[in-house]
């Protein structure tokens, strides 16, 4: 009887852990050491998730997302807004263990502006681009940044 | 190095020769790193003739944080990828860092064929196209730090993936911004080293962002990237 018990067991759990990897809670995981950034219309358009700005705090409002719980651990999303505007995300682990609170933070979704390729000219002071077989490219342009200073 | 490097000062009161210590450097680094002088201590350490142990600090500094980014970077950063122990994904940058501080000067920008080293900016930096030689894809406004590109603009020129081998499919280049050369140079080449992958490892760099320009012509960029605010295209 308890050699059953104790398969019933196991098979509850192992049960518990497959729901756990297939349905994880969402987070955000902005880059800490963002700075705000005004992105010119012709470069970029916004992206589907809205880029996180850090503000001095005035005015700023946080919001305690719902807990969502799992098996093995519980988590609550706060949310920091001025206005309406998402300024920040902190992920607070309710409880869990090693393993899976890591796995939950691996899954964390990375936030990138999406824009297409554009092909413009404009005045820059140097130029970056990947070391090329005719570096003669980058010298030229810089002979003629160079003349452009001169010019003005 | 190889390469060439320029250095555009703005202080007034500055002088060609200020650049004397810098450009010193720049020698002394190649004589102890060139992969393509037999008597340099890489080229020495990689043919057993010279024990670790014994080489310069400078080099076991540098192999030293080769290993490190090899672990973060899950081996798309390898300095021995290509078999033979070449550290100078990561000497270019740290070498042109290490320059930068030798010079005298409060508004610099060191240009070690198109990867910079800026401070006492502004600096507006354009991102090469990588179809069209003669455009640029971004401009960035910053006023210190590193900035640096990787990639493939022409056929026959690749960094390969050192888990596969072959160069990476989908992507043209990647532009990475951070505090110094070394990291965001380590940074851009491994990011591009991934392929259609690197655009998320990049999102969750700390203290760096990135630029990635996919073929097909999406770019994925961090929302922190540099770019300029007002972008006057012709």
């Amino acid at each position: 009887m308890k050699a059953l018990a104790a398969i019933v067991v196991t098979v509850v759990a192992v049960v518990l852990l497959a729901r756990f990897e297939t349905e994880p809670p969402r987070t955000l995981n902005p880059n800490s050491a963002l700075e705000p950034v005004r992105t010119p219309r012709a470069l970029a358009r916004p992206a589907s998730t809205p880029a996180p700005d850090r503000s001095s705090g005035e005015g700023e409002r946080s919001f305690l997302g719902p807990a969502m719980t799992t098996p093995f651990s519980a988590i609550q999303v706060r949310g920091f807004f001025t206005g309406r505007r998402l300024t920040g995300v902190e992920t607070v682990l309710l409880t869990g263990d090693g393993p899976h609170t890591e796995a939950l933070n691996a899954r964390a979704e990375p936030i990138l502006r999406e824009s297409v390729l554009e092909a413009g000219s404009a005045d820059v002071d140097v130029v970056s681009g990947a070391t090329s077989t005719s570096r003669i490219w980058l010298d030229s342009l810089q002979g003629a940044i160079d003349q452009a200073r001169r010019g003005r | 190095m190889g390469m060439p490097v320029t250095a555009h000062v703005r202080d007034a009161a500055f002088a060609p020769g200020d650049l004397d210590a810098a450009f010193e450097w720049l020698r002394e680094v190649d004589a102890l790193f060139s992969t393509y002088r037999p008597g340099s201590e890489v080229s020495r350490l990689d043919a057993g003739t010279l024990a670790l142990a014994d080489a310069d600090p400078l080099v076991r500094e540098v192999l030293a944080r080769c290993e490190a980014l090899r672990e973060e970077t899950r081996g798309a950063f390898d300095a021995r990828a290509s078999g033979a122990l070449d550290p100078s994904g990561l000497v270019k940058g740290w070498a042109l860092d290490r320059a930068a501080a030798l010079v005298d000067a409060e508004s610099l920008c060191l240009d070690g064929g198109g990867d910079l080293v800026l401070r006492g900016g502004p600096w507006r930096v354009g991102i090469r196209h990588p179809l069209l030689s003669d455009r640029l894809a971004a401009v960035l406004e910053l006023r210190e730090g590193a900035v640096a590109t990787s990639g493939t603009y022409e056929r026959g020129e690749h960094i390969l993936d050192p888990r596969t081998g072959h160069p990476p499919r989908g992507v043209l280049s990647v532009t990475v911004t951070g505090p110094e050369l070394a990291t965001a140079d380590a940074y851009a080449t491994s990011a591009f080293a991934m392929g259609r992958k690197g655009p998320a490892w990049t999102a969750g760099l700390d203290k760096h962002e990135a630029m990635t320009i996919l073929t097909g012509g999406r770019v994925l960029g961090t929302p922190g990237f540099p770019l300029a605010a007002a972008a006057a295209a012709a």
